[in-house]
């Protein structure tokens, strides 16, 4: 009876120390598992259900239903009810830490998800990175054909560089860019000297048109509307492949995540973390790169991306070392605030 | 009374509009306006938020402004078109309808961008103008108050027209000639006469395009500038970004409430009876 006893005790000691590689391969072993992954549509989505989700699926024999499109409001709602729907979701940097901070979230369980993968900075206590993008100079090649501008300083001299500006209409990463401009380092920015930054901007506002979607800031340069401005990288990447005259500048790119969380209160917890576990993996990343340009968190997946979007990326070595990654525990804590005083300034 | 006693048996043929209505709009309006009071928790503190935090209440005027502007703007082009639709040939009103409903049935989204492509800076109209030397520098036509002014126009030229149309329809043309006869000049019979006998549509029209600018969102954001901001879009900040459904209950309460003032202003002057007649 012992003898049993002790050899099942064994046997599961076993279990826990075999590395994670190993164990993904116990394979069909979540067969009649459901998990409900939830993200925001569109080509992203489909490239996370083909580079995540299919390989999951395969491995372990769940079954994964895509939902979404992610939802503050819906988010709030399912884990504050405490039985959400969702099992794993994709959520912004931002909300990652509003949402930590609120109980919303089931911590990161590390015996099921191999978070040594990913470059330290992607990892969260409440989530696990998967895609990091960047706020970039872009600028249109055909307005600035003898001399590009390259630093975030370009963007405010209309002596120089004159021209239209953009900037997207939010205190995010606009007010970074403005003390960045205004000389001050990245690793000195937070907490962020609002009133400077606002008085740097001031020196643009009259020559900016403000974007609210990110197709927005695209079709901006396609119209030739502006000629410089704050632009996620992907998109750039994206209006480029569609022929518009347009580059951009790594300089002090400034970089924010994307997350997979477990919503609080998750019926599949461990089969979400494992799911999570499967986009750590480089070659899954890689996939995700190639179909959508959007920049993986486990370093080790760059090289095997086509090379025509490596360049785009903004965690190669190159633009890794170029850039740094935004203080959302600041913007946690005056994003409300600092709305509505760029609301009014907008209006004054 | 014998017409009315049967007409009032069959008031059950409301029941499907109302349960509609009644769980489709009401109840999660409802529930939102009264998140205003109890989220986070029961108490006024929403209202002394938008009280204390100036930017709340002057959005909330600039949106009344915007709307103040479109109203008149939108009734004075409307008013020809509808007196050419009520008393020009059946052909000339058949053609006038339709060319006012294609846009109506077009997506107001698709129209929005329709309007940024003819007014940006290499857009059609300063294409026109630079091509012709008129101007030297492509005119500011977009990201400001003449985008917006132009989208929110020529989406709600419809409302106006209609109502108008159909109060111009039912004037006797006899009226205008006994007010001839009686010796009024053209311009006299037509402020004395003409003008009072189409004021059911006029304040109708007027009212639906007041009302539905005050909720304006995608235009503004669309084709408005950093001066243009409006509450539709604070309120949606509101609930998208924070998840603060208390406060943006209590922009809805406030927004309600001005549009009930002013509908109740039109009330005490004009008269909603000689609307609805």
């Amino acid at each position: 009876m012992s003898t049993t006893r002790r050899s099942l005790m064994a046997g599961a000691a076993a279990i826990a120390a075999t590395p994670f590689a190993a164990r993904a391969q116990g394979a069909n072993d979540l067969k009649g598992t459901t998990v409900v992954f939830a993200s925001w549509g569109g080509a992203y989505q489909d490239a996370e259900k083909v580079s995540y989700c299919e390989p999951f699926a395969k491995a372990t024999g769940a079954t994964v239903v895509q939902d979404g499109p992610m939802n503050v409001a819906k988010f709030r709602a399912m884990a504050g009810s405490g039985s959400p729907d969702w099992d794993v979701v994709d959520v912004t940097g931002g909300f990652l830490e509003v949402a930590a901070k609120d109980g919303l979230l089931e911590k990161i369980d590390t015996k099921l998800v191999n978070v040594g993968r990913l470059d330290p900075r992607f990892v969260h206590e409440y989530g696990v990175g998967c895609i990091v993008w960047s706020y970039n100079l872009g600028y249109s090649t055909a307005a600035y054909a003898n001399g590009a501008p390259t630093t975030w300083a370009d963007l405010f001299d209309l002596k120089k560089f004159p021209g239209k500006r953009t900037v997207l209409d939010q205190p995010v990463a606009s007010l970074e860019v403005a003390l960045l401009a205004d000389g001050v380092a990245p690793d000195k920015l937070y907490p962020l000297d609002v009133d400077r930054a606002f008085k740097k901007l001031d020196q643009i506002k009259a020559q900016t048109v403000f974007w609210t979607t990110n197709s927005q800031s695209q079709q901006l340069f396609v119209d030739r509307e502006v000629t410089m401005g704050i632009i996620l990288n992907g998109r750039v990447y994206d209006a480029a492949q569609k022929g518009a005259k347009i580059a951009l500048s790594w300089e002090q790119n400034i970089q924010a995540v994307d997350y997979l969380v477990v919503p609080k209160g998750s019926k599949n917890r461990a089969a979400a973390m494992r799911l999570i576990d499967t986009m750590t993996m480089a070659e899954n990343q890689t996939k995700v790169a190639n179909l959508i340009a959007y920049s993986p968190t486990n370093l080790a997946a760059v090289k095997d991306v086509d090379p025509k979007v490596v360049p785009w990326l903004c965690t190669t070595p190159d633009n890794i070392a170029k850039g740094f990654v935004m203080s959302q525990l600041y913007w946690r804590d005056h994003l409300k605030d600092l709305t509505e005083r760029w609301t009014a300034w907008k209006l004054a | 009374m014998e017409a009315r006693l049967r007409l009032d048996r069959k008031a059950w043929l409301l029941l499907p509009a109302a349960l509609t209505i009644g769980v489709a709009f009401l109840l999660p309006v409802g529930w939102l306006l009264s998140r205003a009071f109890t989220d986070p928790q029961p108490g006024f503190q929403n209202f002394e938020l938008l009280w204390q935090r100036p930017v709340y209440m002057r959005v909330m005027g600039n949106t009344l402004w915007i709307a103040a502007i479109v109203t008149p703007v939108t009734v004075l082009l409307a008013f020809p078109v509808a007196h050419l639709m009520a008393h020009g040939s059946p052909q000339m009103r058949r053609w006038l309808i339709f060319l006012v409903l294609v846009p109506f049935w077009t997506s107001l989204l698709v129209r929005a961008f329709a309007t940024a492509i003819l007014l940006q800076r290499h857009g059609v109209i300063n294409s026109f103008l630079l091509g012709f030397g008129i101007v030297e520098e492509p005119l500011p036509l977009l990201y400001n108050i003449t985008g917006l002014l132009a989208g929110c126009v020529q989406v709600l030229l419809p409302f106006v027209i209609f109502p108008l149309y159909s109060s111009m329809a039912r004037i006797d043309p006899a009226y205008m000639r006994a007010a001839s006869t009686l010796g009024a000049s053209p311009v006299r019979s037509f402020f004395r006469v003409y003008l009072p006998l189409t004021l059911p549509g006029l304040v109708t029209g007027a009212t639906l395009v007041f009302v539905s600018t005050l909720g304006y969102y995608i235009i503004p954001a669309m084709l408005g500038g950093a001066r243009q901001q409006m509450i539709a879009q604070l309120i949606q900040d509101q609930i998208a970004t924070f998840g603060n459904w208390g406060v943006a209950g209590a922009l809805s309460i406030v927004l309600l409430g001005a549009t009930a003032v002013l509908l109740l202003l039109l009330q005490l002057t004009v008269g909603l009876k000689e609307i609805a007649r």
